[in-house]
């Protein structure tokens, strides 16, 4: 029997662990949000990015690739996503939802094309822990935060930088403006088809990556159903993170603890049918939203396509 | 008020206007996946004609296409009732499920009651489960206004694991080796329409609520608030309408409509709760109601078209070994060119 503390870690750093998908695809789902781009695809675009990144480092035998593969095929999704909306001006959710039946078809059949049927799931190695020299020694929080695949180290750099660039730059202030007042920005000659395209673009790679995660530290293989409501799960942290990077980050940490809590209750054997357990993350989120949905708020223009011909805002 | 609602006559020019982009937009659709899968190394005439023509060759492919159309209109038409609203119902499955779950309870547990009562208490039932299931997202929607696609999604998770539960522990079938229940009361079951190869009266019970849905949207006060909510909801407001509640009706209308499609999966094909039951009917559904724009007439003759492609697709897969995801690739594909012929045609 390993002493309170030593379990305190341990758990501590799986929930860090579990949060980085989280983290990834809600920063990126805020990102184009923020300039008022609502992207609605996260769950069919983490499948595409959890196939490529399979299959490229099965293939290649680099994981390294895998995880480039799965940002480019995120950033592609993105550029679409952008262009028909931002361009074209079709509905946001529309294209959305067809993007997001696209990466499902998509993701299933290159796996079947590369690999096909197989008794036994094909692996790849799982991305090992990096500990960082020095700082990894400190009791206690050295394991949790500095002992962890490069991925966690990511996701909190990716927070604060995003912090900082929405809130400390002229930049981030820019992009803002946008997601509440587009016609507003576009007088100040800001250009909001660029700030759309590559918030989209950067997004999507990063919701590639959040998917790219699954295969590469949950399970070594691909499934269809391995994103499991991830993808609506980190839109529904955005918004009750306030489309804000810092909330979100704590609101991933929440949902990791959730995600980890089923589980060990589920491995524990607890009186609660498991099924109940596999419900709970889906019941808090919607719980969740209830608190939040006074308290926080949304970029005022999402959603909305801008026609600047007409200086008005579209469905 | 009604004459607001009637409809612009249809003419040739109108028709053929209204039908040409479709039909470019299909056939682009297939070029496009075409090219996908020659480079993929399969034969691609081969594999078109397997997906357009096989619910034409034999009767039990024709069937199976029409058991296909019944649950894909129902799903369609309970994603653009509440589109008329511009609401998105993306909690199609978790409403089919309990509409299936509801279905079964009262198959099993009212199985003494004599069959005249047993079938319509089924039904109803499904209807109800799948409306109450709806309602939820709907209130945190009318309550709270809380974005209703993410709601209705997130039911759809907690639904895939009360199925689960209920196929397992609660009226499990242990012999079935898959979560499934035990089968309900044949008083339950929905009369055949041809006995071989089997097709139930579930479709004309199909075909009847397109009808009333038609009638609803289209020719009635509700229905015409409910439209005016979608297109302008301020102006609907100053008017006098209360947006809010067409919102909630127009979500727990299309819950009910899920709903009514697993009754009938239940008490028509499987007769019992099979978990994995609602297929990918929630996609196909939702494709669909985009491809007809909402338009509820069109959305039967869209739902056949694409249990065409379903069900030429599995035979693909069976006789060519080419992976039955790339039909859905074609769907999607339709879906795009079309948004693309509406871009070109507004300018």
């Amino acid at each position: 029997m390993e002493g309170i503390g030593a379990q305190v870690v341990s758990l501590a750093k799986l929930v860090m662990l579990t949060m980085v998908p989280y983290v990834l695809a809600s920063q990126g789902t805020m990102l184009a949000g923020r300039t008022g781009l609502f992207n609605v695809a996260q769950e069919g675009v983490m499948l595409v990015g959890a196939s490529v990144a399979f299959l490229v480092a099965y293939l290649s035998g680099s994981l390294f690739y895998g995880l480039l593969a799965a940002a480019l095929a995120g950033g592609l999704f993105g550029l679409a996503l952008a262009y028909f909306t931002t361009t074209l001006k079709v509905n946001q959710f529309v294209i959305g939802l067809a993007l997001f039946f696209t990466g499902l078809g998509l993701s299933t059949l290159l796996y079947k094309y590369v690999i096909g049927v197989t008794l036994q799931p094909p692996l790849i190695p799982t991305l090992g822990d990096v500990a960082i020299p020095g700082l990894s020694r400190i009791p206690f929080v050295g394991e949790i935060l500095f002992d962890q695949n490069v991925l966690v180290y990511f996701a909190i750099l990716l927070s604060i930088f995003l912090y900082y660039l929405l809130y400390r730059t002229s930049l981030g202030l820019e992009l803002r403006a946008i997601g509440e007042n587009p016609k507003a920005a576009d007088s100040l000659g800001i250009s909001i088809p660029i700030y759309r395209y590559v918030t989209a673009i950067v997004g999507g790679m990063l919701i590639g990556l959040a998917g790219a995660y699954l295969p590469m530290v949950y399970t070594g293989t691909f499934t269809a159903g391995i994103v499991k409501g991830r993808g609506w799960l980190a839109i529904a942290l955005t918004f009750f993170g306030g489309w804000a990077p810092h909330l979100i980050f704590f609101g991933s940490l929440f949902f990791a603890g959730i995600e980890v809590l089923a589980f060990r209750v589920q491995v524990r054997g607890v009186a609660i049918p498991y099924q109940f357990l596999l419900m709970l993350p889906y019941v808090a989120t919607m719980l969740i939203m209830i608190f939040a949905s006074k308290r926080v708020g949304i970029p005022a223009a999402l959603g909305l396509n801008y026609d600047r011909e007409r200086r008005t805002l579209l469905d | 008020m009604s004459e607001l609602a009637v409809q612009p006559r249809h003419n040739v020019r109108f028709l053929v206007a209204g039908f040409v982009p479709y039909l470019l937009a299909v056939v682009a659709a297939f070029l496009a996946a075409g090219i996908f899968i020659a480079a993929m190394g399969f034969n691609v005439p081969e594999a078109y004609s397997s997906i357009l023509f096989t619910s034409f060759r034999t009767p039990t492919a024709f069937i199976q296409t029409l058991l296909k159309f019944v649950p894909l209109m129902l799903m369609a038409l309970g994603f653009a009732v509440p589109l008329k609203a511009n609401k998105f119902n993306i909690g199609l499955e978790g409403q089919l499920i309990l509409g299936a779950i509801g279905a079964t309870a009262a198959g099993i547990l009212l199985a003494d009651l004599p069959a005249f009562l047993l079938l319509p208490m089924a039904i109803l039932a499904g209807i109800l489960f799948g409306a109450l299931w709806a309602a939820l997202p709907a209130w945190l929607l009318y309550r709270f206004n809380i974005n209703e696609i993410l709601t209705t999604v997130l039911m759809n998770f907690v639904a895939f694991s009360l199925m689960d539960y209920i196929a397992t522990e609660v009226w499990g079938d242990p012999g079935a080796g898959h979560p499934t229940t035990i089968p309900i009361a044949p008083g339950a079951y929905m009369p055949l329409l041809v006995s071989s190869p089997p097709l139930n009266a579930g479709i004309l019970i199909a075909l009847l609520t397109a009808v009333v849905v038609y009638i609803y949207t289209n020719r009635t006060v509700s229905g015409y608030e409910l439209g005016a909510t979608g297109s302008n909801p301020r102006a609907s407001m100053v008017y006098g309408i209360n947006t809010r509640t067409m919102f909630l009706l127009s979500l727990i209308i299309g819950g009910a409509l899920a709903g009514l499609a697993g009754a009938i999966e239940v008490t028509g094909v499987q007769h019992r709760l099979i978990e994995g039951m609602q297929s990918n009917y929630l996609q196909l559904g939702i494709i669909i109601g985009l491809i007809a724009k909402g338009n509820i007439r069109a959305i039967p003759l869209v739902a056949f078209f694409i249990a065409v492609l379903e069900v030429g697709a599995s035979a693909m897969q069976r006789t060519m070994m080419i992976p039955v995801e790339i039909v859905f690739i074609v769907e999607a594909l339709i879906l795009i060119f079309i948004l693309l012929a509406d871009v070109i045609r507004r300018r």
